[in-house]
């Protein structure tokens, strides 16, 4: 692949939103590579949900295009697209069990029942769920619930993988454990992923680029050093709380 | 609620429910059981026991109107599903919802008798079509409003969740919708098969005298006095709805699936 194709893997042009008279976003561009992991930050209510929405094809932006792999799918069904959109809430389908989670996008596509009990036999090892393949949805824990709904989201070998702050409902440790093994598995796939939080530290785990959503507009970063750089971003500020409080001084009022 | 008193409560509904089949089935079994007589004087089992031209004739008006009952509550279930699929995607779902309440402002004689003239003119009178068009309204109605609460915030966004994962629509109300709302479309089956089941009104004027429901039997037999065979047409009558909540009672009380993600 060309590095100028490589860069065209989704991309955005021009795209608005509004509800009602209230403006979301307005002229939103952005550019993500195969296999890359852009990790969008914003504050709570700034438009990253409706703009991963859009992109999945669940929501319909009021102008503008979205191009996968240079194809225009503006105006494609979401089955159409090969995006998923991955909640921030463990979304599971209450009456399967794990492995029939799992299997869910497979069992749609009518692939062979072989291939698919060997699909998700290898997904389950990769999230260390093997022995809880029979389990119903609602005797696993928030974690559990979560490496379920990465793992059937990844079986599908999705083109796009959206992902709308999916750690933030759980404890630290499990948080950390998930953003390792996201990276882990969205890297053995080569997944592309739009990553949504407004944890600076997670964005910097899990970015390979950086951008900003804030009143309404959308701000990409030429690499890390210029998003840990930039005092909009926040990362100056982090670092300066933690400097403080490494050398016994009391936070800055900001 | 003492152990006791929780005892006592479930005896008195227990004869409360079953008073009136051991009322129909003495009344049934009986001849000349008059006021002020309260136990029969005399018993008579012939017409259980012999398989007549008008026993062939019940049955026959049985199977009809389980047949009618059938289409009424399917055809009223699915678009009642659908539709309140779509009232749950809309901002003033509340007001949508509201226009499901308006069948119900006007009673099912008043709603006949300004269908009647209608329906004679389209040829629809006399004809079971015609009466199942007429039933259809308010079983659609109810349908709509017992199937509403399927429609969460968790459950459309499992809908949503499959078209994501590349589901068609078709996909998405087989093998996430129809498994997941078992309980609630069985309710709505029940409810809408049973508005249809006992309706009288509509079938007497919409069907003009050429449809024959159990219903409508049960009534001509109390209109001409025989209470004894009102008593077993009225036995036929209640027996199908009773033996499925037997089978299921989750046809009254919803089942737990569909409980826990409201």
């Amino acid at each position: 692949m060309t590095k100028a194709l490589a860069h065209r893997w989704l991309s955005v042009h021009g795209l608005s939103k509004t509800y009602g008279d209230t403006p979301v976003f307005a002229g939103l561009d952005l550019n993500l590579a195969r296999g890359q992991t852009l990790a969008i930050i914003g504050p709570s209510g700034c438009g990253k949900t409706t703009l991963l929405r859009i992109l999945a094809g669940l929501a319909r932006a009021d102008s503008g295009c979205v191009q996968i792999d240079d194809k225009d799918v503006t105006e494609a069904t979401p089955q159409a697209r090969g995006a998923v959109y991955l909640y921030q809430e463990p979304l599971l389908f209450p009456h399967l069990d794990v492995f029939e989670n799992i299997a869910f996008g497979l069992r749609l596509r009518a692939l062979p029942r072989a291939r698919i009990n060997t699909e998700v036999e290898t997904m389950l090892v990769a999230l260390e769920l093997t022995q809880l393949a029979r389990r119903r949805p609602e005797s696993l824990s928030g974690g559990q619930r979560q490496r379920v709904a990465f793992g059937r989201a990844l079986a599908i070998k999705p083109a796009l993988l959206l992902l709308d702050e999916p750690f933030s409902n759980l404890d630290p440790q499990t948080r950390a454990n998930m953003q390792q093994l996201c990276k882990r598995l969205t890297r053995q796939h080569h997944s592309s992923v739009v990553f949504v939080t407004h944890d600076l530290k997670e964005a910097l785990i899990m970015g390979d680029g950086f951008g900003r959503l804030s009143q309404g507009r959308y701000h990409a970063y030429q690499d890390r050093a210029a998003f840990c750089a930039d005092a909009a971003s926040g990362v100056q500020a982090e670092l300066a709380f933690w400097r403080d409080g490494a050398a016994g001084r009391p936070p800055r009022e900001s | 609620m003492s152990r006791i008193g929780a005892k006592l409560l479930a005896a008195l509904l227990v004869l409360l429910i079953t008073l009136p089949f051991v009322l129909l089935i003495l009344l049934s079994l009986t001849r000349d059981w008059r006021y002020p007589a309260l136990w029969p004087q005399v018993w008579q089992t012939d017409q259980w026991l012999v398989f007549d031209e008008q026993w062939r004739s019940l049955l026959a008006i049985t199977l009809q109107s389980s047949l009618l009952a059938t289409v009424v509550a399917v055809l009223a279930t699915t678009a009642g599903f659908f539709t309140s699929h779509a009232i749950a995607l809309q901002r003033n779902a509340r007001h949508w919802l509201a226009l499901a309440l308006l069948p119900f402002a006007v009673p099912p004689v008043v709603y006949a008798l300004c269908l009647g003239q209608g329906f004679a003119a389209l040829d629809l009178s006399g004809h079971y079509f015609g009466v199942v068009l007429a039933q259809w309204p308010f079983a659609y109605a109810y349908a709509v409003l017992l199937s509403h609460p399927y429609w969460t915030r968790y459950n459309l966004a499992l809908h949503e969740l499959a078209h994501s994962l590349g589901a068609r629509p078709g996909q998405i109300w087989w093998r996430v919708h129809l498994p997941l709302a078992r309980g609630v479309l069985g309710i709505c089956l029940f409810q809408t098969a049973l508005m249809s089941w006992f309706d009288f009104a509509l079938v007497r004027m919409v069907g003009a005298g050429r449809v024959e429901t159990l219903t409508l039997r049960v009534f001509d037999y109390l209109g001409a006095g025989d209470l004894r065979q009102a008593a077993a047409a009225a036995l036929l009558l209640i027996a199908p709805p009773a033996l499925a909540l037997m089978l299921n009672p989750h046809l009254l009380i919803p089942a737990p699936l569909w409980r826990a993600q409201t």
